[in-house]
């Protein structure tokens, strides 16, 4: 049983290890807040929202979701506290109670839950039922708060052994993540983990989730421009205007082809170079891609270098400066923050990103660690063992 | 001997100015412009400077004012809120304790 949040960033890869469970005769669900749309579940998984027990907190559930919109305006400090303290637990504490009934229903032999999706670990501890995390983006987004911030480590401490004491779990040991088995969808090279825990196991990009979304493949076919794949994610919803317009005034006349992921509706206008549409096939357009410029949410990122192309990251809020840093140590992009974006430098960028070969080399070497860690095979493993051993 | 003491010391306008200019480097003339930059300015807000941006303002400060100034040090002992609410006029202080 996965227990995941209510952003499709942290969902999509447990649908693809879903997915690859599935076909190999497993059972699975999936639990959450609200539920995806049934297009994107695989064949013969369901997706369980227990309406009766969130009931109760659906305003709090819409007024955090709606906070979320925040995050772009805010400073980096209060994006940790709109993660942590008003998003993070106050999920964990409305998710409790109906998940521990859908866990009774269903009497998952391991649960698996999301990093950011406390409740699962949690209710897994109080049922004794063996618990597996998942972890989407390259860990240790904070750094060593412990050394570098202690007031900031503290807090941190405060608000998890706060939550675990209200739940009855009386141990000072943190429990929101299995200590056990911790499949993260990223290299341990590109993360910047040389020697990691040994519950750490790093599985590079997994894929196969369903996508069926239509897409004008013949004009993509008929552009004889270097590729340019932008896509800002499935958040972030009040920048897009702010943040394609900037494009449009960078790459209107130049000799691209972009294609933008993102609602057309936005513009009444776009250019002749540009191919927009809200909802595409992304794991099928990149690979036909030069190069893709994002704000470092980390399903683009791996497609992006599982395809061994160069990438210009815009930051903006939360994890994305981490993996911008990452992405500029491993040379495979150039990191422009969102907020001091530059036209001129937009334009400048995705040329030396297209005609400078040290990026591409760069990123085909972070693809083959993405392709040595194992993917969807290797965390079909990982979680095939931890099954046995735990039962 | 006070007096002296007086004279050798930058007031608070003085110090405003330099790290006025500092910020400008750091994060672009461009920028600084749609910004009202003021003691009262704070700087994950106001200034939205990232910690990388951080880092580049507190070397050019510790370059000025002295090695003695240890601006990352002195932030990293703050709690989140202290951060956010961290002014211009805070750092202003700051610089002149360590004067």
């Amino acid at each position: 049983m996965f227990v995941v949040p209510p952003f499709f960033g942290h969902v999509s890869p447990t649908l693809s290890v879903g997915a690859s469970l599935l076909a190999r005769g497993h059972q699975v669900v999936w639990t959450g807040i609200t539920a995806i749309a049934g297009q994107h579940i695989p064949e013969g998984g369901s997706f369980i929202v227990p309406h009766q027990e969130l009931e109760e907190h659906q305003d709090e559930i819409v007024r955090i979701l709606k906070r979320q919109d925040d995050g772009p305006s805010l400073s980096g400090p209060e994006v940790m506290k709109l993660a942590l303290e008003e998003t993070y637990i106050p999920f964990a504490r409305i998710m409790m109670k109906g998940l521990s009934r859908v866990v009774d229903d269903f009497q998952p032999d391991v649960i698996i839950n999301d990093c950011i999706t406390f409740a699962g670990a949690l209710c897994a501890y109080l049922k004794g039922i063996p618990c597996v995390t998942t972890t989407p983006v390259p860990p240790d987004v904070m750094g060593d708060t412990a050394q570098s911030a202690p007031k900031i480590f503290e807090w941190q401490q405060k608000l998890i052994k706060g939550l675990q004491k209200e739940l009855g779990i009386e141990t000072d040991d943190f429990v929101i993540h299995s200590h056990q088995l911790n499949i993260v969808f990223t290299s341990k090279e590109f993360a910047g983990f040389s020697d990691p825990e040994p519950h750490m196991k790093f599985v590079g990009p997994v894929k196969g989730r369903p996508n069926n979304a239509p897409f004008d493949w013949e004009r993509l076919e008929a552009a004889t421009t270097p590729k340019v794949f932008v896509s800002l994610g499935t958040l972030l919803v009040d920048i897009r205007k702010e943040f394609f317009g900037k494009l449009i005034e960078a790459f209107a006349n130049e000799p691209l082809t972009i294609v933008a992921a993102t609602d057309p509706g936005i513009f009444e206008h776009w250019p002749d170079n540009f191919i927009v549409q809200s909802f595409v096939p992304q794991s099928e357009i990149i690979p036909k891609m030069d190069a893709v410029i994002c704000h470092g949410g980390f399903n683009t990122v791996n497609d992006t270098f599982m395809n061994g192309l160069p990438m210009l990251i815009t930051p903006i809020a939360y994890d994305h400066f981490h993996t911008a840093a990452l992405i500029e140590n491993a040379g495979c992009g150039i990191k422009l923050r969102y907020k001091r974006l530059r036209v001129a430098e937009l334009r400048t960028t995705i040329w030396e990103l297209l005609k400078n070969e040290k990026y591409r080399l760069a990123a085909r070497h972070i693809r083959e660690t993405f392709t040595k860690a194992g993917g969807n095979n290797q965390a079909v493993a990982l979680l095939e063992e931890f099954a046995m051993i735990g039962v | 001997m006070d007096q002296l003491i007086q004279e050798t010391k930058l007031s608070n306008e003085e110090i405003f100015t330099v790290l006025n200019q500092f910020i400008t480097e750091v994060i672009g003339e461009e920028f600084v412009e749609e910004m009202d930059i003021t003691p009262a300015s704070s700087f994950t807000k106001d200034l939205e400077m990232d910690s990388i941006e951080i880092v580049a303002f507190s070397e050019k400060v510790k370059a000025h004012f002295g090695e003695n100034i240890d601006f990352t040090g002195w932030l990293s002992n703050m709690d989140l809120d202290e951060i956010i609410q961290l002014k211009l006029e805070n750092i202003i202080n700051y610089i002149r304790e360590c004067q």
